[in-house]
């Protein structure tokens, strides 16, 4: 294809009107402009909150996980169902996403920015009218919304798009439906593993099917809990995540020997808050679920036995341990309890007990392959084989070594009649950012561009419009 | 490519002994560019690896810079499917008639071109979007009138409100009924009965057979509403038709069955899996087994000869058949591959003539028929549309014509020693013996055409003759005891005559030995050698010689021989022959 020649419209159906697609998560907001292939802007959707000099202050995005100052403490706007709690927030939080990397900051008003200081007695009046600028007046929003947001939370999220960001067009989607885009279905059964939820959501022609949305709380910080247990019982030492703030210097040990290094400490009225150290602790645990965890990739359960007639759990411990060093120095090899910590997400016995914990303990029903069952049996027969034959992927925490494995013999195991085809992106970009990546498309169709939701409608109708058109 | 090493192979060339000398490369480096050929010429050969140029950004090539670029502007547009009039901006080409592709410098040109882009603008702006035609709804029927839904629609289970409120999903969802049922939640208004308060009614849940059922009900009034089913075209009565025949109950019955077939253990999914294979091998093997049995039965319903065969029983009647035959076969211009007998679906097929073409390549009868058949009438016919040759020119030529051609190349070398290999180890060492006897060496020396044709003729005299000799060794050893079994009956018994009756099953089963064991080529000998000893053609010597070396054969019997099929008339004429002779 010549480059200097653009493809045509027709060959893709594209249309860009240069949208902007956000997607919030629990844990990570990504914005991004629409026909791009990946998020331009990837912020974290925790805010942290300190006050200096009598002020409040607030910081977004990458810089809270930089300073321990002091009295910092990590907040996150939405709530663990994936529901947004703390709307002022979730707005604040999301305007930045798209202000500080797409839209950019208008620039500012002249005679604010010290060149031009004229004598007061000068000041035009009418300059006071500028000053309301919105941030996103020229770029229709596509925003992504779990498929078990309720009413109230989709007309905010239309409120604060039409009025305080002052988008021409706004449209309202569902993660499920953009994520089987994002790997070219218009049906199918999504299974999206993420931070705090994992959700089950069938897909019909491009819509999705209410009866057969499931979701459960098993998501990464679940897996984080059952890390953190495992760590308690760890032997000959229980293991303590110390995050690499804390520590000024560390030198090498040999594995399973106590750390030597030295820590640094925070006077009582400098130290940040816990949810810091807890924020920070959670990013070595991120580490360690890439490097370390791995889900037994079946075909039966860790604590059945093979086809073969050995007990999986000998297979798996006939797998080479994998070394782990924390950032305080120590390290030591993890063998089978690598499986352990993930097993319970399929079968809910293996789940390590940790009374501790703020997350209770996982039922029967939350485990992946029961809310597939119960996910497929609020959907019409008819279409259950089909569904099955295009399960997609899609999340973060999804990208655990092994899962989409585990989860294709659990399925073959459910459902041994019908043909059960997942498709899972191999690329890690496509995995994590599946839904945006759908909006992405979606949002750069030229026949989709008469769903908007316009700023005209929304006067007309009211913030109740949401629940007529983005069905 | 074939590597150096393959074709030594293949040519038997020694093994690359010493590696060839390396061909002189020639060293042309390359003068960089930047460098004046002057410059270059001083560097000398060894020049000092620095980068003397320093590289430098192509960028684009030179035709490019005489092309304009082509302007893209953010352009307004509006989308006819909406209703809102929303613009939105989209990157777009200028228009193509608004550039001028030379540009002057000249005022009114440039004014031309500025007043032309105004008035394209709004042009652009009214075309119709491109992708506004893609908005299309489901065709739906018309909705009725109050008048039309209490006259023709009225139903007990469906109230008035529920159908409108079906009626609006089914026209907002187009007609997917999975999501129609999916999203279904009709909540009835409780304000109209106040009373009903105490029962809180079970919410009513709508199956989607139910709700298609409705659908269709109404769907297909409408139509026959509109046009009365007399008016109805074709499509319009089917779809009435299959409308009003809508029956959710088989519906569900339906998918009761599907749910149960999603969710079928493995084992009876392996189960099913396994019968399935099975009635696949049953069907397969049924194939089979009906094709085997189709060929039985056509091999049984060959007709019948009831022609008398007792013309063919000579060899003389037997060579004419094939000439026949073969005319026949030439006039067809057909060329069978089995050879021109086996091509002839007759009774008569199952004679000698027929394991003749069947079994060794070229045996003399048939050589000597084509060669007849040749040097017929057809022969010179086919041949007088090219450039005739002589007898002699093809000689010379060494042109041959041949009745049938195997595939691949032979050595004729080959063919004349395959001759030697008899069925039997035992036969090839006395075929072996026998050669050394002649001091003819076993691989021919100069294996000419004609010296293959004579040792081949050899050949089968010398298999003839071995027949010949263990026949009659046979026949003797035969002879004896029976002799000596009369010689003890005579001693014991009346006289009668014992010898006429046992000798007909002895003959007969030696010849069958005979035309069994040796198979066709022995037969065909037999036959080929007694037509030459009947029809005096003297061709062979060997033959002669056969006769000739036969030891001393006691007559046999005299009667008998034209009761034989013909299987059995080689031998049997041989013998005669050879009895004649002495």
């Amino acid at each position: 294809m010549n480059p200097s020649n653009p493809p045509q419209a027709a060959e893709y159906g594209g249309d860009e009107v240069s949208a902007i697609v956000l997607d919030p998560g629990y844990s990570t907001t990504r914005a991004g402009f629409a026909g791009e292939d990946a998020p331009k802007s990837l912020i974290p959707t925790y805010y942290g909150k300190y006050s200096a000099d009598g002020q409040e202050k607030l910081i977004y995005g990458d810089d809270i996980f930089v300073t321990p100052r002091p009295g910092l403490s990590i907040h996150n706007p939405i709530g663990k169902d994936g529901i947004v709690e703390d709307w002022d927030m979730a707005e604040k939080v999301w305007e930045y996403s798209f202000t500080s990397r797409l839209t950019g900051a208008k620039p500012g008003n002249p005679f604010h920015n010290g060149l031009n200081d004229i004598p007061a007695e000068e000041l035009p009046t009418e300059m006071e009218v500028e000053l309301e600028e919105k941030p996103l007046a020229d770029s229709p929003l596509l925003m992504t919304e779990p498929a078990w947001n309720p009413a109230k939370a989709r007309e905010k999220t239309i409120e604060i798009a039409m009025e305080k960001w002052g988008t021409p067009a706004f449209y309202l989607a569902r993660n499920g439906v953009l994520a089987a885009f994002a790997s070219g279905k218009a049906s199918g059964l999504v299974v999206d593993i993420g931070a705090s939820n994992i959700s089950i959501t069938p897909v019909h022609d491009g819509m999705i099917l209410k009866r057969g949305v499931q979701h459960s709380p098993l998501g990464g910080d679940y897996i984080s809990s059952q890390i953190r247990a495992l760590f308690q019982k760890n032997s000959p030492q229980p293991i303590t995540v110390t995050p690499h703030y804390l520590i000024s210097s560390k030198t090498a040990v040999e594995a399973g020997q106590p750390p030597q290094a030295k820590y640094r400490t925070f006077a009582a009225d400098k130290a940040p808050d816990a949810s810091y150290r807890a924020l920070l602790e959670e990013r070595t645990l991120s580490e360690f679920k890439e490097c370390v965890v791995q889900v037994w990739p079946g075909p039966n359960r860790l604590s059945a036995t093979a086809p073969s007639g050995a007990p999986n759990e000998e297979l798996a411990r006939s797998h080479p341990p994998r070394p782990f060093e924390f950032p305080d120095g120590y390290n030591q090899v993890f063998g089978i309890d690598r499986f352990r910590v993930v097993e319970s997400l399929f079968d809910v016995k293996a789940a390590i007990p940790d009374p501790d914990s703020p997350v209770p303990a996982p039922t029967q029903a939350q485990t992946i392959p029961e809310l597939i069952k119960a996910s497929l049996g609020g959907v019409d027969v008819d279409i259950r084989p089909h569904l099955l034959a295009n399960v997609v992927v899609t999340g973060g925490s999804s990208l655990l070594y092994g899962f989409t494995d585990r989860l294709n013999h659990e399925l073959m195991q459910l459902f041994p009649g019908p043909r059960v085809r997942i498709s899972a992106p191999g690329n890690t970009a496509e995995r994590r950012f599946g839904s945006w990546i759908g909006g992405s498309i979606l949002a750069s169709l030229g026949t989709f561009h008469q769903m908007w939701i316009s700023k005209k409608e929304y006067e007309e109708h009211g913030a109740n419009i949401v629940e007529k058109r983005c069905k | 490519m074939a590597a150096a090493a393959d074709v030594r192979d293949m040519l038997d060339l020694p093994a690359e002994g010493q590696p060839r000398p390396a061909k002189k490369q020639k060293v042309v480096e390359k003068r960089p560019e930047g460098i004046t050929r002057e410059l270059y010429a001083l560097l000398g050969e060894r020049a000092p690896p620095i980068a003397i140029n320093e590289n430098k950004y192509k960028g684009r090539p030179k035709f490019m810079n005489k092309l304009r670029v082509r302007k893209w502007c953010m352009t307004p547009f509006a989308n006819q499917a909406r209703a809102d009039g929303l613009v939105l901006n989209h990157w777009q080409r200028e228009h193509e008639s608004t550039r001028r592709p030379a540009p002057e410098p000249n005022q009114m040109e440039v004014d031309e071109t500025k007043e032309e882009g105004k008035e394209e603008a709004p042009k652009t702006k009214e075309q119709e979007y491109a992708f506004a035609k893609y908005n299309i709804k489901a065709r739906l029927p018309r909705r009725y009138t109050d008048e039309e839904y209490n006259r023709h629609l009225k139903s007990d289970d469906w109230s008035r409100e529920e159908t409108d409120y079906l009626m609006n999903l089914v026209t907002e969802y187009d007609l997917r009924w999975v999501i129609i049922a999916d999203r279904y939640d009709y909540q009835r208004h409780l304000d109209s009965e106040p009373d009903a308060n105490a029962i809180v009614p079970a919410k009513q849940y709508r199956t989607m057979e139910q709700m298609k059922s409705r659908f269709y009900y109404i769907a297909a009034t409408m139509l026959a509403i509109e046009h009365p089913p007399s008016e109805m075209s074709e499509a319009e009565f089917a779809l009435h038709e299959q409308m009003l025949k809508y029956d959710p109950d088989r519906e569900r019955d339906r998918k009761d069955l599907a749910a149960l077939q999603l969710n079928r253990t493995a084992d009876e999914v392996r189960e099913e899996a396994m019968l399935l294979e099975e009635l696949k091998r049953i069907t397969s093997n049924e194939q089979n087994f009906i094709t085997e049995r189709r060929e039985l039965y056509s091999r049984l319903e060959v007709p019948i000869s009831v022609g008398n065969t007792a013309m063919y029983q000579s060899s003389q009647g037997l060579s004419q058949l094939l000439q026949t035959l073969l005319q026949a076969d030439k006039s067809k211009k057909r060329r069978s591959i089995l050879g021109p007998e086996g091509a002839i679906p007759s009774p008569v097929g199952q004679t000698p003539t027929q394991s003749t073409a069947l079994g060794r390549a070229e045996t003399p009868s048939t050589t000597a028929a084509t060669k007849d058949a040749k040097k017929g009438p057809v022969a010179p016919q086919a041949q007088s549309a090219l450039r005739t040759l002589t007898p002699a020119e093809e000689a010379r030529y060494g042109v041959q014509h041949h009745e049938r051609l195997s595939g691949g190349v032979q050595f004729r070398s080959d063919r004349a020693q395959k001759l030697t290999q008899a069925k039997s180890n035992v036969q090839t060492q006395k075929l072996a013996s026998a050669l050394a006897e002649l001091e003819i060496p076993v691989r021919l020396f100069m294996p000419t055409e004609r010296v293959c044709k004579d040792f081949e003729k050899l050949i089968q005299s010398v298999n003839l003759l071995l027949d010949a000799r263990k026949v009659s060794e046979k026949v003797e050893s035969e002879i004896r005891v029976l002799e000596a079994a009369r010689a003890e009956r005579e001693r014991k018994n009346a006289p009668e005559n014992p010898s006429k009756d046992p000798e007909h099953p002895e003959v007969k089963t030696e010849a069958d030995e005979g035309g069994n064991s040796m198979l066709g080529s022995t037969a065909a000998n037999g036959t080929e050698s007694g037509g030459s000893a009947e029809g005096e053609t003297g061709q062979a010597k060997g033959a002669d010689a056969a006769v000739d070396a036969v030891p001393a054969k006691p007559p046999v019997k005299e009667d008998g021989n034209h009761k034989r099929s013909a299987s059995v008339l080689s031998s049997v004429s041989d013998k005669s022959s050879k009895r004649q002779r002495r």
